[in-house]
């Protein structure tokens, strides 16, 4: 991985000389040895920040939404989950693909923050559970790629076995296991801020006028927001755990993402968000072969 | 903080009404809509009385006041007059509580605590000529000075006014303008809109060249306005040689609990519902520019 | 010092509760706060708890007061103040001093009763600190991990054993109850850990003062998603909105935390908005923590817990913008 980090600063370095872009987006070193941040880099000279290491795993794909009405290409580098973010914000005409130049790596998986500050430096330390699941960890949009592909082996199929244990709960069960994280819930927005696919100019939540949720926090409009979200998001969230990840109080928001990817899978067939950017998606769209005569 | 509060810390008064209800910090009192006066299509008057008809608390020039709708809001306004029994707020409708607020009739119940702010530096601007610049609503909050001045005409010198609107039928407190204002003992009035119009024959033009022209010599100048109004009238003030603390302006921020504790009214390091809203230029100079 | 086992805090606890409602750091789900102490309380005492103690006196959402509207009248009915005498045991240094500072924001200039009625009635008993977290840095900004600032009994973790000051009166009568179940010996207190993180803040919050222009803001703040984690999270922030839950013609007047990273946070009716783009609100954050509060009542408004740091989505790091102003021009 170091060699890598060393072509990534070259390729960035060419990329702000030679003027393909005005700001390049990727990883620089945090506060920890566990932790990679985002970075902007839009001074040759400052190319020396970037890294790749096994904690990139923040989703870059939602800053371009900061970028687009400032003129000029923005460069980004994508991992696997990364490119579908690009793409998704591409299918929903929030961002023009001739705006980004995206620069792809081959992801072997990101390792678990968590895990690391837990078990020290010189630890095994596992691999984020997204990332164990992972089925793209190519990036599958790229205008220039970086290293060798094939890092790791994508997991074959989808798993839903934790989705089957809580359907296998009685109704009372499911009531308490879902309130009892959502209590905890504190509104801060992170789980939406960071989402490629929550992408509203003016977020529904946001709207404190039309009174569609109220600011107090209690269960029930913790839970009226966490679900809302999720539905919103349906057939566009790419799995990319960003979520679950960036939860302050650790509620594992991607069990009601997936449970809606398993409806959608039964319901419109096998889908995954994210693939084409000129692909159509099955809750916005409409066959004239569909069941139902209206959406 | 400079010499520019009037008096003391500003007290936070809250009376107990007539339900006897033991108010804390940001509870209110009950009150009602004795009046309403339309002053333009946009923005009307509200005289608001407690339930025993009294004022709800006794407002200083420039002080500010939360009025309440149950069930849709409370919003911070300056209070532009004070009567016997009775407080005067103009508001202009631009959102879902104005809205609600010009939808009301006489009689409407509504919340209401106060004062807030610091108000106006009365001590500072005693016996002296004071100038008032007002653009649209902005003369709302100056008003208040206004009328205790009028009130205590012996206590300062020259009144001068200088006060404009968009068209005529944006010139607000037109009974004072026309009616009331010129039969003020040394008090000269002069009011412009931007464009002539028909029915108009006073003076047309916008506030920032009217006081150019006019070439006032005032030893205070107090002003109030849009934020264009402002940025223009400031260097022609600037020019005419008067210093920064003897201008005096009222900003607006949002504001929700009105005492300096939800943090939302801020600028720099001061609040502008408990440190404001009056400010000189020279203490505006020191914060940052954020508003 | 008077000590007593760690494996029989909880019978301290269940004296304390005859008298008190008692407060303890504990797990609650995937994370830790301050709960109830109650039979089945997993009590988390090796390291600081996730969210701090701020809601026992400033709950995230307080009603305030009910009202009742019907066509044009309206009538208010106080609601009665949530209190009653309670205790925190195993409150840390910085949390102690975050309550400092939220009692210059609701205590001065005029006095927030819903805040007043908890923090007379609670009994503070504070827990020293063996070992920093990753993200902790308490002494940087002036505190002592091992000995806090304005609690009622000084609380020390001695390994295997916890033992116990009283600083003030209450404090006393504290002791005094459970001095029963103490016992007298003599005891070392251990030496503190070396802190991963430190920064000098000498200088910082006057330095400030000039930078508010300073093209480092845009650079900070390019990577903020503006969401409120960290200030949900932060011991002193203390941003509050007030809004209403009406149904039909009966109503709640309520208040709830805000946070100033929120697009809406300054917006004004009628459409202008002083801190339109996250750069602003990145940099009014900051500078309301290091520089603005320390103008108004000469403190700073960080303690050095680290939870902000722990908890960013993108690792925004209080103590890199404090070295990033000490370096710049």
């Amino acid at each position: 991985m170091e060699k890598l980090t060393q072509e990534i600063r070259k390729t960035a370095k060419e990329i702000l000389e030679k003027g393909q872009a005005n700001v390049v987006i990727g990883w620089e070193k945090g506060s920890a040895w566990y932790i990679s941040t985002p970075v902007f880099i839009d001074k040759a000279e400052d190319v020396e920040r970037l890294v790749w290491d096994e904690y990139c795993v923040n989703n870059l794909a939602k800053y371009l939404l900061d970028y687009k009405t400032v003129e000029g290409k923005v460069a980004i580098f994508v991992k696997g989950c990364d490119a579908r973010g690009v793409n998704r914000l591409i299918q929903d005409k929030q961002v023009d693909r001739e705006k980004v130049l995206i620069v792809g790596l081959s992801c072997p998986g990101m390792k678990d923050e968590k895990k690391a500050k837990e078990l020290g430096k010189n630890a095994e330390i596992p691999l984020v559970k997204k990332c164990q699941e992972c089925r793209y960890p190519e990036p599958i949009i790229f205008d220039i790629f970086l290293g060798e592909k094939g890092k790791k082996e994508p997991a074959k199929g989808k798993d839903f076995s934790d989705i089957k244990a809580i359907e296998k709960m009685s109704s009372d069960e499911k009531y308490d296991f879902f309130s009892e994280n959502y209590d905890r819930c504190l509104r801060c927005y992170a789980c939406r801020n960071v989402c490629p696919a929550c992408s509203c100019r003016e977020c529904i939540f946001d709207q404190s006028k039309s009174g569609w949720l109220g600011k107090a926090n209690n269960a029930s409009n913790n839970m009226f927001f966490g679900i809302t979200r999720a539905l919103h998001v349906a057939g566009r969230c790419i799995e990319c755990g960003e979520c679950e990840r960036v939860c302050p109080v650790n509620i594992p928001i991607m069990l009601l993402n997936k449970k809606i990817i398993q409806d959608i899978d039964t319901l419109f067939g096998d889908y995954d968000a994210g693939l084409d950017p000129e692909g159509k998606l099955p809750l916005g769209g409409f066959e004239y072969s569909d069941p139902e005569e209206f959406m | 903080m400079g010499n520019c509060n009037c008096g003391s810390e500003p007290d936070i008064v809250i009376p107990g009404s007539n339900n006897n209800v033991d108010t804390t910090l940001l509870v209110p009192v009950r009150g009602k809509i004795i009046k309403i006066v339309e002053e333009t299509v946009d923005t009307k008057t509200f005289h608001i009385s407690t339930m025993d008809d009294k004022k709800p608390f006794d407002p200083q020039p420039g002080q500010l006041g939360m009025l309440s709708l149950p069930g849709v809001g409370e919003g911070m306004f300056s209070v532009t007059n004070k009567g016997e029994n009775h407080i005067e707020m103009s508001i202009k409708n631009v959102g879902e509580l104005t809205d609600e607020l010009h939808d009301a009739e006489e009689g409407q119940e509504v919340g209401i605590r106060g004062p807030y702010g610091n108000g106006f530096p009365l001590d500072y601007c005693k016996g002296k000529d004071i100038l008032f610049i007002g653009g649209g609503i902005g003369l709302a909050p100056v008003r208040s000075l206004i009328m205790h001045c009028i009130r205590n005409r012996a206590d300062f010198g020259k009144l001068t006014v200088i006060y404009g609107a968009r068209s005529k039928g944006d010139l607000t407190f037109k009974e004072d303008l026309f009616k009331n204002w010129p039969q003020v003992p040394n008090m000269e009035l002069n009011v412009t809109i931007d464009r002539a119009e028909e029915g108009w024959d006073g003076h047309v033009g916008f506030v920032p060249s009217y006081v150019e022209e006019l070439k006032p010599k005032p030893q205070v100048t107090v002003l109030c306005g849009p934020p264009v109004m402002i940025k223009f009238t400031l260097p022609a003030l600037q020019k005419m040689g008067f210093a920064d603390k003897d201008i005096i302006t009222t900003l607006e921020m949002r504001m929700k609990c009105g005492v300096g504790k939800c943090g939302r009214c801020n600028i720099g390091s001061k609040y502008i519902c408990l440190d404001g809203p009056v400010f000189t230029l020279e203490q505006l100079g020191e914060l940052p520019q954020e508003y | 010092m008077l000590v007593i086992q760690k494996t029989k805090i909880k019978e301290i606890l269940d004296t304390l509760a005859k008298e008190y409602k008692v407060i303890v750091p504990a797990k609650d789900g995937d994370t830790s706060k301050f709960i109830p102490y109650g039979d089945n309380t997993e009590m988390l005492l090796e390291e600081n708890v996730q969210l701090p103690p701020k809601d026992v006196f400033f709950p995230q959402t307080e009603k305030m007061y009910k009202f009742k509207s019907k066509k044009n009248t309206m009538e208010i009915e106080n609601l009665p103040i949530e209190g009653g005498k309670q205790l925190i045991f195993g409150i840390r240094s910085c949390d102690m001093k975050s309550l400092d500072c939220l009692d210059q924001v609701f205590l001065t200039k005029g006095t927030d009763e819903f805040y007043k009625e908890k923090r007379d009635k609670t009994a503070l008993i504070a827990l020293s600190c063996t070992k920093p977290k990753e993200t902790c840095f308490c002494t940087s900004m002036g505190l002592d991990p091992q000995k806090a600032v304005g609690a009622d009994v000084q609380a020390y973790d001695l390994g295997d054993k916890i033992g116990f000051e009283a600083i003030t009166e209450q404090g006393k009568k504290i002791i005094a109850s459970i001095e029963g179940q103490l016992s007298e010996e003599s005891v070392v207190v251990p030496k503190f850990g070396e802190f991963k993180i430190n920064v000098d803040v000498e200088g910082v919050p006057e330095k400030l003062k000039g930078m508010f222009e300073s093209p480092m803001w845009d650079d900070i703040s390019r990577k903020c998603l503006n969401c409120g984690a960290c200030t949900y999270v932060c011991p002193t922030c203390h941003c509050f909105d007030i809004s209403q839950e009406v149904r039909g013609e009966d109503g709640v007047k309520y208040r709830c935390w805000d946070s100033c990273m929120f697009g809406e946070y300054t917006q004004m009716a009628g459409g202008h908005n002083p801190r339109p783009t996250k750069k602003e609100r990145v940099r009014n954050r900051f500078m309301h923590k290091l520089n603005y509060f320390v103008e108004r009542y000469n403190m700073l408004l960080c303690t050095g817990c680290g939870r902000c740091i722990n908890v960013c989505p993108v690792n925004m790091d209080i103590t890199a913008i404090i070295k990033q102003v000490k370096e710049a021009e």
